[in-house]
């Protein structure tokens, strides 16, 4: 505050420095510990090597359960992203009753409890008998990761002038043309954003995973299981590369985003 | 355009409203009726009379709450000064502190979680520390127990409340503290009386919603409580996953539920205060 002392503002300002720091520093320790020599975690680590990514990535395993991850990720967000898309198209632009409530029920997913949508649907895929199958999951992950979709693209579309859209009406251009050439083009960055949120989003997925998956294991239900067992120190590689692909991820979208004027409003 | 405009743009949500409907919707609405289905038929309240009727229930909910109240208070203590400290910077340092705190944000849950292990372990950062300052010379015991649940918990809960607050005191407009001090309110009055009331509304809204969240948390307190400190989220595992009692995990789980949607709409009528 304005002419506060200077111990108030020292004080305030070591909180916010170890705020800061509880928020970074773990995350920050977990990668020179994953170059660690030694299979016990002691930091510093006495001695650095490529042990743990060579026993990641030699793991018949752990190489399959990111396949799995990989393929569910990216079918099950392309599926969000389509239909996230559309239903976020026909929100902004439509004039339906009830676009209130039925905006509400396709952001449900982000705000009930994941662990209660991991009890829901093991129950209803047990029932169905899809429980541990691929199609299951996806399906899971599709709609765990929509909100995502259509929180980024209706921003997006909310700042999209329609009326360029209705110019291009108006010029005689059909709809799926407008589409192709005026709204998908312009809205180019937020898509992009979109879909690497649901990637994100269905890549650390965890919870309805270890629920839904059966036997099948994607990388965060793997480490998540060996984690209760036992802290394995290839888990330490698999975090680090996870903490990397993440920072690459997101440092891919502020740049789409950056470059195209955008990532105030998107972050806000 | 022959649709009438009641309908105008409706065939584009038509999609996502079905799959949300089937594996979404129905689903939830399965869950709702198996907590009230007697099996042979019949509605029943007995799956919720049983809940109350054996302590282990009441003892993981009262853990659960316990831990939740606990780290959504250490979130406030920490968070609150974390924002006004953030406000407080230049737009460069704002802008990394921003970088800091969302990042984390978007990091696996479970890498996050993990790092805890690694940091409080026996011979982790903090043990190391805490020895070679003297303070300790045998390692204290933060992981597989409800320290250790609590810490977890509230670093990954940090930036839901740190950014509304942020952005709650950013659109604070500093002429209004300025006229305070200009009358010749002094700095702690300025800050109770005119900045603090401002970002209320962001703070109870942040606060409810780390509060949600962590009732129905379930990797950290699976992964840094070792298996000794259950809450909710590890009951419903055990009734699933080990022992199949359908019927009691479909209970707690309507409960569960009604109690986040209660809370969930304060939420948003606070959150719609603080940005109004």
């Amino acid at each position: 505050m304005i002419g506060s002392p200077s111990w108030a503002r020292r004080l305030l300002a070591a909180v916010g420095v170890f705020g800061l720091a509880f928020l970074t520093v773990p995350l920050l320790i977990v990668i020179p510990m994953s170059f660690s020599s030694a299979r016990a975690l002691t930091f510093p680590p006495p001695g650095l090597s490529l042990r743990w990514y060579d026993a990641f990535f030699g793991d018949a395993r752990w190489m399959e359960a990111m396949g799995t991850s990989v393929i569910v990720a990216l079918t099950s967000s392309v599926a969000a992203l389509f239909l996230g898309g559309l239903a976020a198209y026909g929100l902004r632009r439509g004039a339906f009753a009830g676009r209130g409530w039925i905006e509400a029920n396709f952001m449900a997913p982000l705000i009930v409890p994941t662990i209660i949508a991991a009890v829901a649907l093991y129950l209803g895929l047990a029932k169905v008998g899809l429980l541990g199958s691929l199609f299951g999951l996806v399906l899971a992950h599709t709609i765990l990761t929509v909100p995502l979709v259509i929180m980024v693209l209706g921003v997006a579309l909310r700042e999209f002038d329609i009326r360029i859209e209705q110019v291009a009406w108006s010029l005689g251009a059909s709809w799926p043309y407008t589409m192709r050439k005026v709204v998908l083009p312009n809205l180019a960055p937020s898509v992009f954003a979109a879909w690497i949120f649901a990637f994100i989003g269905s890549f650390d997925e965890v919870i309805v995973t270890s629920f839904v998956a059966g036997e099948l294991d994607t990388v965060p239900k793997k480490m998540f299981n060996e984690l209760i067992l036992q802290v394995n120190p290839i888990i330490t590689a698999v975090a680090t590369l996870l903490i990397a692909f993440t920072v690459l991820a997101l440092a891919a979208v502020a740049f789409i985003l950056g470059r195209a004027g955008k990532l105030q409003q998107t972050l806000s | 355009m022959t649709r009438s405009a009641s309908f105008k743009g409706a065939g584009y949500v038509v999609p996502l409203l079905v799959v949300m409907f089937i594996a979404f919707n129905v689903p939830i609405a399965y869950m709702l009726g198996l907590s009230f289905w007697e099996k042979g038929g019949g509605f029943t309240l007995e799956h919720y009379a049983g809940l109350f009727k054996a302590p282990v229930y009441l003892r993981v909910l009262a853990n659960t709450m316990r831990i939740a109240l606990i780290a959504t208070l250490a979130n406030v203590l920490i968070g609150y000064p974390l924002a006004l400290w953030m406000r407080g910077l230049g737009s460069r340092g704002r802008m990394v502190a921003v970088a800091l705190v969302v990042l984390p944000f978007w990091v696996s849950l479970l890498v996050r979680t993990y790092a805890w292990i690694v940091v409080l372990g026996n011979g982790g950062l903090v043990n190391r520390g805490l020895q070679w300052l003297g303070l300790t010379d045998a390692p204290v015991a933060f992981l597989y127990n409800e320290l250790g649940v609590t810490i977890g918990m509230a670093n990954v809960l940090l930036p839901f409340l740190v950014l509304p607050l942020f952005a709650a005191m950013i659109r604070i407009d500093d002429r209004l503290l300025q006229a305070a001090a200009s009358m010749g309110a002094p700095p702690r009055t300025i800050f109770w009386k005119v900045f603090f009331p401002l970002t209320l509304p962001a703070l109870a809204a942040g606060t409810l919603l780390v509060f949600i969240l962590c009732l129905g948390f379930y990797v950290t307190p699976a992964i840094l409580g070792g298996g000794r400190v259950p809450m909710i989220s590890n009951l419903l595992d055990t009734l699933i996953n080990q022992i199949p009692r359908w019927e009691q995990a479909s209970a707690i789980s309507t409960l569960l539920l009604i109690a986040t949607l209660l809370i969930f709409a304060a939420y948003r009528w606070f959150d719609r205060k603080a940005s109004a």
